[in-house]
This record gives structure tokens, sequence and C-alpha cells, in this order.
């Protein structure tokens, strides 16, 4: 196996260990998986991962050319769909012998596939939440304040996050706006209006991050596990903080 | 009465999941299991609070243990990873108000920090709210890796020629 063989084999693999672990897979089938593809290509890959690096080596079976690097982690959006075609994509790779362009050229189309449109994001989120509002015992005029204010927060938060502002700064804004949007629900009257108050924010909570993370740790992967958390809490302190300054102007009290 | 409680609780657990799912990108051919499960998972844990009085930790636990086990199942006939399906399902029973709560009862004792009483009320509410956050979120995630464990060689081979790729 030629020096430039194994670069070339490190260079794929580091590209699908970044996506991989920027769209949110959790660690081990990150590993898994490289270790698959490293496999079928006849080489031996060996991976330790961080929050926002990951180191990768990538060594022949007979250990006489090798190839280490440090790899950046994006952030991307979290994809399922990346997740579940990049893992069959390692599958195809082991059991159909293919070729490293061919799997390149494969990984390609995956990953320029077009995302899901906005807009039907948008309306189920708003409509997600708003049936878990009715899981926390709101009635019907609460759910419809629920769909709104999470339209609202939600397109505010699809637009800032376009537009490139800190993620810490778009989760406070966005639960500012949506909280304000169903803090109408006491103003209205409603009967259940502390639920739809209470249920507004739900949207924003980082659920992916915060299973991974237990995941990653039950994985025994308890660093990456434990970083996964902690960001996590950070979005949800930013909730709490964007959500605390609606509860002040309205209610005068948190709990 | 009671069919119709918990038929409705299915429902709305499985819209909330396929919307709370939407935001992650999931494939499309995995929203009507991750439909199905969320609404069997949560249904169940519905079940075991009102009607035999489980704490919410333990009837969390026996959902995830649910859905993780329906995903084996399930990730096999559309070729999607265990947690591609049970991550979205899981979705609706995270412990979102208990987390932001924690905050803030956090915030009113550092408010209320000169008066002992209210601020001693503040923090038990504080531990209360960031342990059941905790150990609900712990259990989810666990119970729905235990399968995993279980069928080792089945849940590593979901994708296995996927028709889908």
């Amino acid at each position: 196996m030629t020096q430039e063989y194994v670069n070339d084999i490190a260079d794929f693999i580091s590209r699908y260990i970044s996506h991989m672990l920027g769209a949110g897979v959790h660690t081990s089938r990150v590993v898994r998986n490289s270790k698959r593809i490293g496999e079928a290509l006849g080489a031996d890959v060996r991976i330790h991962t961080s929050q926002k690096t990951a180191t990768l080596t990538v060594c022949s079976k007979d250990g006489k050319t090798m190839n280490t690097r440090v790899l950046d982690i994006p952030g991307f959006p979290i994809s399922f769909e990346w997740n579940a075609d990049l893992s069959a994509l390692s599958w195809a790779a082991y059991d159909n012998e293919m070729s490293l362009d061919a799997i390149r050229h494969k990984f390609d189309e995956i990953v320029s596939k077009p995302k899901m449109n906005p807009w039907f994001v948008l309306f189920m989120v708003g409509l997600a939440n708003a049936s878990f509002c009715r899981l926390f015992g709101g009635d019907i005029w609460a759910m419809l304040v629920v769909f709104t204010s999470t339209l609202v927060g939600f397109f505010t938060r699809q637009h800032l996050t376009r537009r490139g502002v800190n993620h810490y700064i778009v989760f406070i804004v966005s639960a500012f706006v949506a909280s304000l949007c169903a803090s109408s629900a006491l103003s209205l009257g409603l009967e259940t209006a502390e639920i739809a108050l209470a249920t507004s924010v739900l949207y924003l909570v980082p659920g992916v991050p915060l299973i991974n993370g237990v995941i990653d740790i039950t994985d025994g992967h308890i660093q990456i596990g434990i970083s996964r958390i902690v960001n996590a809490l950070m979005l949800i302190i930013c909730i709490a903080i964007g959500m605390s300054a609606t509860l002040m102007l309205v209610k005068d009290s948190l709990l | 009465m009671i069919a119709v409680d918990i038929i409705s609780d299915g429902i709305f657990a499985a819209v909330a999941a396929m919307g709370f799912g939407a935001i992650s990108d999931p494939p499309l051919r995995a929203f009507k299991f991750i439909a199905l499960l969320a609404a069997v998972g949560h249904a169940a844990r519905y079940c075991l609070m009102t009607f035999l009085g489980v704490d919410i930790a333990s009837a969390s636990l026996v959902a995830a243990l649910i859905i993780g086990t329906g995903s084996v199942w399930c990730g096999k006939r559309v070729s999607c990873p265990m947690t591609v399906l049970y991550i979205p399902a899981l979705l609706p029973m995270v412990p979102g108000t208990y987390a932001y709560k924690t905050v803030f009862s956090l915030i009113m004792f550092l408010q209320n920090i000169s008066s002992p009483t209210q601020g001693a009320e503040y923090l038990q509410s504080m531990l209360f709210n960031g342990s059941v956050a905790g150990s609900v979120l712990f259990m989810l995630a666990v119970g729905a890796t235990i399968p995993v464990f279980l069928l080792r060689s089945k849940a590593y081979s979901m994708t296995r020629n996927s028709k889908y790729l």
C-alpha cells in the first residue's frame, strides 16, 4: 500500500468523521463506521474524539505506511438523514468492496441532498408544540396560542441562525419572543394560560444532544458525552434567561 | 373514557415527536415509525403514571425500553440506525419544563438570598427540579440503549443492504 493511497483514505475518512460528528451522531457509531470503511479499503483506522476536534490515524495493515492528522469538527445542523445514509454507505463499502472513488462519489451525493423544506419544518414544529401543550393539560385555546407563538418563535430562530448569529443569543431571543407571544394567553384570560406560557418555549429544548450525551456516557465515551451535555445545559440556561425576561415583564415572579 | 384518554395521549405524543424530530432532519421514510414508537411509549408512560402511580423516572425507563425494543424491529424495515428512530420518539418525554425550572429556582434563590426561609424554599425547589430532570433524562437514554446492548449484532447491522442508498 503506497503512502499516497493511505493519504487519500485519511482524507476521505476525515471528511466522513467531521460530517458525522458535526451532524450530531453519537461517538461510538462514528468510530465503528469509520473503522468499517477503513477495513473495506484494507487499512486500520484509529480515532480520538473530542467536542470540536478529532485525531485520526490511518495505518496500512502491515504497519509500514501511516497518516495521522487532527481535524476540526464543524457545526453542521443535526441531520438524522446523514446518520442513516452514511451508516448505510459504510456497510455498502464493506459488503460490496467498493473502491475509494466510488465511496467518495456516493458520499458527495448523500451530503449534497437537499434538506427538508424549512416552511414544512416550521409548520410541523408549531403542531408539535401545540400537541405538547395538550399533553400538559392545555385546552384548545391554549393550543392555538402555543401554535402561533411557536410559529413566531421558530421563525425567529430559523432567521437568526441563517444570519449566523451566535447560537446562545439565538436561543435567548427566540425563547423571549415565543413566551412573549404566549403571554397573550394571560391577557386573554384563558383558563390554562399558565400551561400555554410554560410549554411555549419547549420546542427549543436541545433534546437530541442531551440524549446523545447520555448514550455516549453509557458507551464509555465519557468526555465527549459530558461535553455534549454541558453544551445542551448552556442552551437550557439561555432558554430560561429568555423566558424569565417575559415572566418578569408580565408576572413579576418566575415560579 | 379511559381508552379515549390513552389513545389521545398517544396521538398527541406522535405529533409532538414528528414535529420535534423534523427539526433534526430525519429521513422521510422514518416518520411513520417515529410516530408509532412515540405513541406507544408515551401512552405506556401515561398509563403507568396515572393508573399505577409509578414515579416519572421509572415510568420513563419502561417507556424508553419499549421504544428501544420497538426500534430494533422498525429500524431493519426502513434501514435506519436505531438512534434515528428512538431519539425523535423520546423527544416528547425529555424533561424540558423541569430543566428550565431548575434555572428559574436558582434565579429566584439569588433574588431572595437575604431572606433565609424563602431562599431555602427556592434552593429546595432547585434540587427537586434538577434531580427529576437529570434522572428522567438518564433513564430515557439508558432504557433505549439497553436493547442495543442485548441485541448487539442485530442492532449494529441495521443499515446493512439498505435499499435507500
